[in-house]
């Protein structure tokens, strides 16, 4: 059986080391179906990069550290279904200490 | 002298790791009595660790609870909660620690309510026969303490995780820390160190705590001499979401289990059997938590599982009707207490909608550790200058936690709070040894420096694959070996040479930190498969299916840990008694749950 796959672009950027934000595709595999953007995201750095830094807490809205924006809206990656292909961006793109992670979160 | 192995250096009397649940009280203690306190917390205050997911509920006896206005019965007191917490922790606890539990349980309620947790309810939770439980919210909990640090002005330093003790002539002096966000390594000078780190929740791939809980504290703490006790009591919670994969993890069906609509629920295996009539046909779904957690493992072992490896949370006999209802009692509750938890407000209805046309599949996840760093009721290690309050301890409960570890992490925090004033009083700074801040620098950047070596996501998946094999709810001698052979050879082989494979920035590097906290899971849970293995019987929410009834004339006693020359080394211990008799004989599983859900019963017969 082949598993779906979405096309997930993240906002990468490292403000110490690169000259301007860039987005990176992957391909993430909808696992069982359902995912949340915050089950992509794990799975990106658990399969496809290790090095892309977002936040992941308590995976159930309480400590909404994993607030970002998805297709430009602000939500929370755990509670937000991975609905088909995405461009998963920081809330603050000034704030960014690197990638999807913010100083404000 | 050390300046290039450290970044940037703190002085403080008492260090506090970790912010929650226990540091917070601990910190807001030992401030109030004078002290200059720092916070250490892996993550943010108020939005991280195991504290602000709590249902929550605090615990006192209704004596107590009288006395600071609220609806206790008359009938409890403090020895009444004293004598079931021993009782139903199957023995194994320290009494002395039991007594000032009970104690600083009520004065933990009462510094709570003076600084503005609201009361949703006071009821029986924990299968108490009598109210004894003040519930209310997690979140707004962790929030009063974050307000009160603040206005006593506490620093906390966030995103910084504490990695290693320091030690000088035998007693803590201080800590080296890594800050996540910089990746600058962190000098602490402390007189005294108090470890309010949690539990090792993810070390096991099916777990409903946050993810900062990975047994730093408990392994920093071995590595600086302490004891453990307790280990191998892992506190697992039935009916926790096994499926969609959008509500994984979260407890609300134990939860719903919990309310009035507890009675309701049934509990069906693959078969569609209630199977709870086979294990405890008196009280049935409403059981302990560990007696439905062994029920719905042999079940799964059995062959009776769901498809994702666990059983049926039922609803749908009420009828669409009758779940609407439901929900519109969990709406009235939670308008009445202004409650915005998502989890409550978006998540519950998600699952009663879907439990209108499909039971819901929930399974046993690691929840709470039962054992931990071996303290006495002043929260003292062995190591002078060093305490542990909260989960990170061990010895309060044996082996069963059977009432609420909220109370316990806020009583430890306030005796802790208490207790290192006077040590701090006694004791000057001393200047941290230039080798054993060779040696952590060394510890926390080899991964990143190493050009080689074990990845660390394979490691974690190994060590996933040893918890979900072999160290569950239902263990055996054989799997047992198994797992503290692997393990032994993870942490010894692999962990030592774990190697950042992609980014080697020093900032808000997760694979970095993974490297950290692996060795520090890998060695929390051989510590755990080693007790477990020594221990040849059951008891509480310990169980082996190869000895499977409990053994008061053998096992009536503890599992400690020490470290000899850095190796985990065990023996055993009689529990410390004050006033209640260590019990004799062998009960068979059948006669330790009718024991375990005494009071349960009791209650039955209290109320017609």
């Amino acid at each position: 059986m082949t598993r779906p796959t979405i096309k997930v672009r993240c906002f990468r950027y490292d403000p110490e080391t690169d000259a301007e934000p860039r987005f990176q595709e992957y391909q993430v595999p909808m696992e069982d179906g359902e995912m949340s953007v915050l089950d992509c995201l794990r799975h990106i750095r658990e399969h496809l990069d290790p090095g892309l830094a977002f936040f992941a807490g308590c995976h159930l809205g309480f400590c909404q550290r994993c607030t970002l924006r998805v297709n430009g809206k602000v939500v929370l990656a755990c509670e937000t279904t991975a609905g088909g292909d995405m461009d998963l961006e920081p809330v603050n793109a000034d704030e960014v200490i690197r990638d999807l992670w913010c100083g404000s979160t | 002298m050390a300046e290039t192995l450290y970044d940037r250096d703190l002085t403080c009397d008492v260090l506090v790791v970790g912010s929650e649940g226990a540091g917070g009280p601990t910190a807001i203690n030992a401030a109030r009595a004078g002290l200059d306190v720092l916070i250490a917390s892996k993550g943010r205050m108020g939005r991280c660790g195991a504290s602000q997911m709590a249902g929550a509920d605090f615990n006192l006896d209704g004596r107590s609870a009288i006395a600071l206005g609220l609806p206790g019965d008359e009938r409890d007191s403090p020895e009444r909660f004293f004598e079931d917490l021993v009782r139903e922790g199957f023995f194994l606890g320290n009494q002395r620690m039991v007594e000032k539990y009970v104690e600083y349980a009520a004065r933990n309620t009462a510094d709570l309510l003076e600084w503005g947790m609201p009361v949703f309810r006071f009821e029986q939770v924990h299968a108490e026969e009598m109210a004894r439980g003040i519930i209310t919210s997690g979140v707004r909990w962790v929030r009063i303490l974050r307000r009160k640090a603040r206005e006593m002005g506490i620093t906390v330093l966030e995103d910084t995780m504490v990695v290693d003790l320091l030690t000088r002539e035998g007693r803590a002096c201080g800590a080296v820390a890594l800050d996540l966000r910089s990746g600058e390594v962190v000098l602490i000078k402390a007189r005294s160190v108090v470890l309010c780190t949690g539990g090792w929740q993810q070390a096991y791939h099916f777990n409903s705590a946050a993810a900062d809980l990975t047994g730093d504290g408990q392994a920093m703490a071995f590595r600086a001499g302490a004891e453990m006790i307790g280990m191998e009591m892992v506190q697992y919670i039935p009916m926790t979401m096994l499926w969609p994969p959008l509500a994984r993890k979260s407890i609300l069906p134990y939860i719903m289990m919990e309310t009035e609509v507890g009675p309701l629920v049934q509990l069906l295996n693959g078969e569609g059997e209630r199977f709870m009539q086979r294990y405890d046909p008196t009280t049935m779904e409403q059981s302990t938590k560990e007696i439905v957690a062994i029920a719905s493992e042999l079940e799964v072992e059995a062959g009776r599982g769901s498809p994702h490896g666990g059983v049926f949370f039922a609803l749908k006999h009420l009828t669409p009707e009758g779940i609407d209802f439901v929900w519109g009692k969990f709406v009235e509750f939670l308008d009445q207490n202004g409650d915005k938890r998502s989890e409550f407000r978006k998540l519950l209805p998600h699952l009663l909608e879907m439990a209108k046309t499909e039971d819901l599949e929930v399974g046993n996840a690691v929840h709470f550790m039962v054992g931990g760093i071996k303290v006495d009721e002043r929260t003292r290690t062995g190591v002078p200058g060093l305490y542990a309050a909260g989960e990170c301890s061990g010895g309060l409960w044996g082996s069963v936690r059977v009432a609420s570890a909220t109370t316990q992490v806020g009583a430890q925090g306030r005796i802790a709070g208490e207790t290192c004033p006077e040590y701090v009083g006694s004791v000057e700074h001393a200047e941290p040894e230039r080798a054993q801040l060779e040696a952590v620098r060394e510890r926390i950047m080899a991964p990143l420096e190493r050009s080689d070596g074990a990845r660390p996501i394979e490691v974690l998946e190994r060590m996933y694959g040893i918890t979900d094999e072999y160290l569950r709810v239902i263990r055996d001698g054989e799997g047992l070996q198994n797992a503290y052979d692997e393990l032994n050879w993870l942490r010894r082989d692999e962990a030592s040479r774990l190697h950042v494979t992609a980014s080697r920035t020093r900032r808000l590097n997760r694979e970095w930190h993974l490297c950290l906290e692996l060795e520090n899971m890998l060695l929390c849970l051989e510590m755990s498969a080693l007790a477990s293995l020594r221990r040849e019987e059951s008891r509480g929410g310990f169980y082996r299916s190869d000895f499977p009834y409990t053994d008061n004339d053998r096992w009536c006693v503890n599992a400690v840990i020490s470290n000899r020359d850095g190796e985990p080394s065990l023996r055993l211990e009689k529990p410390v008694v004050t006033s209640m008799q260590l019990p004799s004989g062998r009960m068979t599983f059948e006669e330790a749950v009718a024991s375990g859900t005494a009071s349960l019963r009791r209650g039955e017969v209290e109320q017609p």
